[in-house]
């Protein structure tokens, strides 16, 4: 019976699931594959915010081989990616581990790693600035203990690593629930064969809880290294606009939003740039993806 | 009457290709340069932050302005300081540009590139003898004929300083430094006797302080830049020095305006440029560093300070031009900006305004103390900010100057560097 009403209605208005579909189309039309598009042409012109570019070929790419900001740029993305992730992978695990127990006042403590998620990354970025501060309080407790100040703000590596620590503590509560709810799925049998057989904490964590939530684990390393390669927010606002001490902790987007934006920006090398930050990440969705399939296979 | 998959999969790319076509050509539909006929229509007029502070003073001149002329209406928009060139961007590609825009003259050097510009030489020249030369001229640029903007009001900020750190270094508090030679021993002097402790300064050196110490900043057709001069690079080497010294701050390299004022508040550095505004600031948030606070020009060896202009532009592709040149003209015009200036720290460019017993008399405060300073300076004050320096540009300078403070590359090495990037970046502008 429902089966030939919807028959029916296919007939009678074939174009109606294209209808139903139309909002959402619009919608990724115009945000995403209209400006998609729109990046992969411009990536081939010489177009500038105010001026209609015109077709250069492979210019803008020949000319990102010799300049010097976008090996920088490249070098600390990846880097971002080398340092974070791992970081990103297994600290929110064991931070789940630790808050699954049903204990009094767990609670409190799963929210608490949970704020800096829900904080704003200009609020939390504008605090970490003020206590990594030659001035500041980690300074100033540094200094109390006779280490001296550290140029957290000041060094191109400390502050790059900084806003890298900043990253790690502002993922960690968003990770951690994604593991929360991994570890809800991980039979509790399982643990207690284990620890049966003489399996002590660290033992069963490998050899029971790594095992259950692997396609979880692949899943946080692949969102945290795309997250990771286009980071933007953390190391602007701590390093500045200009991308840290000679612009050595600008990172790819960074650069991107330098170059293509304002009255004078080059929109058509700031594309040729986006571009490759694109590849980049689908080629590390891949890598992640395939990894995972070997693993499993 | 089935949509195959394939003219569909067509219709869609070409609704996505076929605007792409149309992407940026900003085709020349606009009207007419001439001013000369009825003022009338609607026009939009568009603000740099400043309706928060300053709403019902803009209220008052539209309404006035409606009155003057009957059939005229004005819509007022004001955007955020945050990310204005952006938003002036994003509105000359898209075609929506208001028809009069509150502009600095970086902004308008692209725009009047673009053709987006009314050239006021032509369409308001009757206009030109009501203000002061050098802000009339602040607008033209370089390889172009013409004026592209009205000028509005100038500023020209002054230096603070905390007369307590110069005290405690045995500096003479009632004599800061005025040249930069004065700055460069006084900077030393504080940073040995605190030991490191306290900066002079927060802030790398701009294109401004290149103008101020006397380099030739770009050729006379304005078609590159030539600060790596011998001056230039006397400058640098004496900044590297302070670096060294830690009479400049260890974080200038990565300073912004608010991370330098945050210092100077914390008394973490003993100078920083200012407005009028900051003493406000200054009562509230450290009443020590107020108690302590001197008030001196700018620094500058040339013997003259740095002038801010701000201007009012007209769209060259307006529809309303004479309503559009008259606003921008009534907003603009002696009367307005002296009553503006009543109300904020700004200063007229029309011609005879400084004199204006507001700019000259004492009144034994603060604030009539910095305002009659600044009015003074700004006589003989020059817009050192080349018009076509990009923030493109000021990144590249900024970049290679940290090269230099740091010690990777030769002061001379940095500046040529820097040269080079900005002569590569103007090529590009076009």
């Amino acid at each position: 019976m429902a089966t030939s009403t919807v028959t029916r209605v296919r007939r009678q208005l074939p174009s109606s699931p294209w209808l139903f579909a139309a909002p959402g189309l619009l919608i990724t039309g115009v945000f995403i594959l209209y400006p998609f598009v729109s990046t992969v042409v411009s990536a081939f012109t010489d177009r500038r915010t105010l001026v209609p570019g015109k077709f250069v070929g492979l210019a803008n790419f020949r000319e990102l081989l010799h300049d010097d900001m976008f090996w920088i740029g490249l070098r600390n993305s990846t880097l971002y990616i080398v340092c974070v992730v791992p970081a990103l992978v297994v600290l929110p695990l064991l931070l789940a581990l630790l808050v699954q127990k049903n204990i009094p006042g767990i609670t409190f403590f799963r929210s608490a790693f949970y704020t800096p998620v829900v904080a704003s990354i200009v609020v939390v970025g504008l605090i970490w600035v003020w206590l990594l501060d030659e001035r500041g309080l980690i300074n100033s407790l540094l200094e109390s203990v006779g280490v001296g100040r550290v140029g957290f703000l000041s060094d191109q590596w400390l502050l790059l690593f900084s806003a890298m620590a900043v990253t790690v503590w502002k993922g960690l509560g968003y990770y951690m629930i994604i593991y929360l709810a991994a570890l809800a799925n991980v039979p509790r049998e399982l643990h207690e064969a284990a620890a049966v057989d003489g399996a002590g904490a660290v033992r069963r964590f490998r050899t029971v809880t790594v095992p259950a939530v692997r396609s979880t684990m692949v899943l946080v390393g692949a969102l945290s290294s795309v997250a990771a390669f286009k980071v933007f927010s953390e190391v602007y606002l701590m390093a500045g606009p200009s991308g840290g001490p000679a612009g050595e902790d600008t990172t790819l987007v960074m650069l991107v939003q330098r170059t293509g934006t304002g009255l004078t920006g080059r929109v058509g090398y700031a594309s040729a740039i986006s571009l490759v930050v694109f590849v980049v990440t689908v080629a590390l969705m891949l890598l992640v993806l395939r990894a995972d399939r070997r693993e499993a296979s | 009457m089935s949509v195959s998959r394939r003219t569909l999969a067509a219709a869609a790319f070409v609704a996505l290709v076929l605007p792409l076509s149309a992407c940026g050509s900003g085709g020349d539909d606009g009207g007419s340069g001439d001013a000369s006929g009825k003022v009338e229509g609607d026009i939009t007029f568009q603000t740099w932050n400043l309706r928060a502070n300053f709403k019902s003073y803009f209220d008052g001149v539209i309404a006035d302005f409606e009155k003057q002329y009957p059939g005229t209406h004005v819509k007022w928009i004001d955007q955020p300081a945050e990310g204005y060139a952006d938003k002036i961007s994003a509105d000359a590609a898209g075609g929506t540009l208001p028809d009069v825009v509150n502009v600095s003259p970086d902004l308008v050097a692209p725009l009047a590139k673009a053709g987006l510009a009314l050239d006021l030489d032509k369409a308001a020249a009757k206009y030109r003898k009501e203000y002061l030369p050098g802000a009339w001229a602040s607008h033209r640029i370089p390889g172009m004929t013409g004026t592209y903007a009205f000028p509005w009001y100038l500023n020209t900020g002054p230096l603070f300083y905390n007369k307590s750190l110069f005290k405690k270094a045995g500096l003479d508090p009632d004599s800061p430094p005025k040249t930069y030679d004065d700055l460069f021993a006084d900077a030393l002097t504080m940073a040995h006797k605190s030991d490191g402790k306290v900066a002079t300064l927060a802030n790398v050196p701009t294109i401004e302080d290149f103008g101020r110490y006397g380099v030739e900043l770009m050729n006379k057709e304005g078609t590159a830049f030539t600060f790596n001069d011998a001056k230039g690079v006397q400058l640098l080497s004496k900044y590297k020095e302070l670096y060294d010294a830690k009479a400049l701050d260890p974080q200038a390299l990565t300073a912004t305006p608010e991370s330098s004022g945050r210092k100077f508040l914390t008394e973490a550095v003993a100078m920083n440029p200012g407005s009028a505004l900051d003493l406000d600031n200054f009562k509230k948030q450290a009443p020590n560093l107020y108690k302590n606070i001197g008030i001196t020009d700018q620094i500058t060896s040339t013997g003259h300070v740095n002038m801010y202009v701000m201007g009012v532009m007209v769209n060259s592709r307006t529809k309303r031009t004479p309503a559009a040149v008259a606003f921008a003209h009534y907003v603009t015009d002696a009367e307005h900006q002296m009553s503006f200036a009543k109300k904020v720290a700004i200063f007229p460019s029309t011609a005879g305004s400084l004199e204006d017993p507001y700019f000259t008399k004492e009144d034994g405060t603060d604030e009539t103390r910095v305002r009659i300073a600044a009015a003074k300076s700004l006589k003989n004050a020059v817009n050192y900010t080349p018009v076509l320096f990009s923030d493109q540009m000021k990144t590249a300078l900024r970049n290679e100057v940290a090269k230099a403070l740091q010690g990777k590359e030769s002061p001379k090495a940095a500046l040529d560097n820097a040269v080079k990037a900005c002569n590569t970046l103007l090529q590009q502008q076009g």
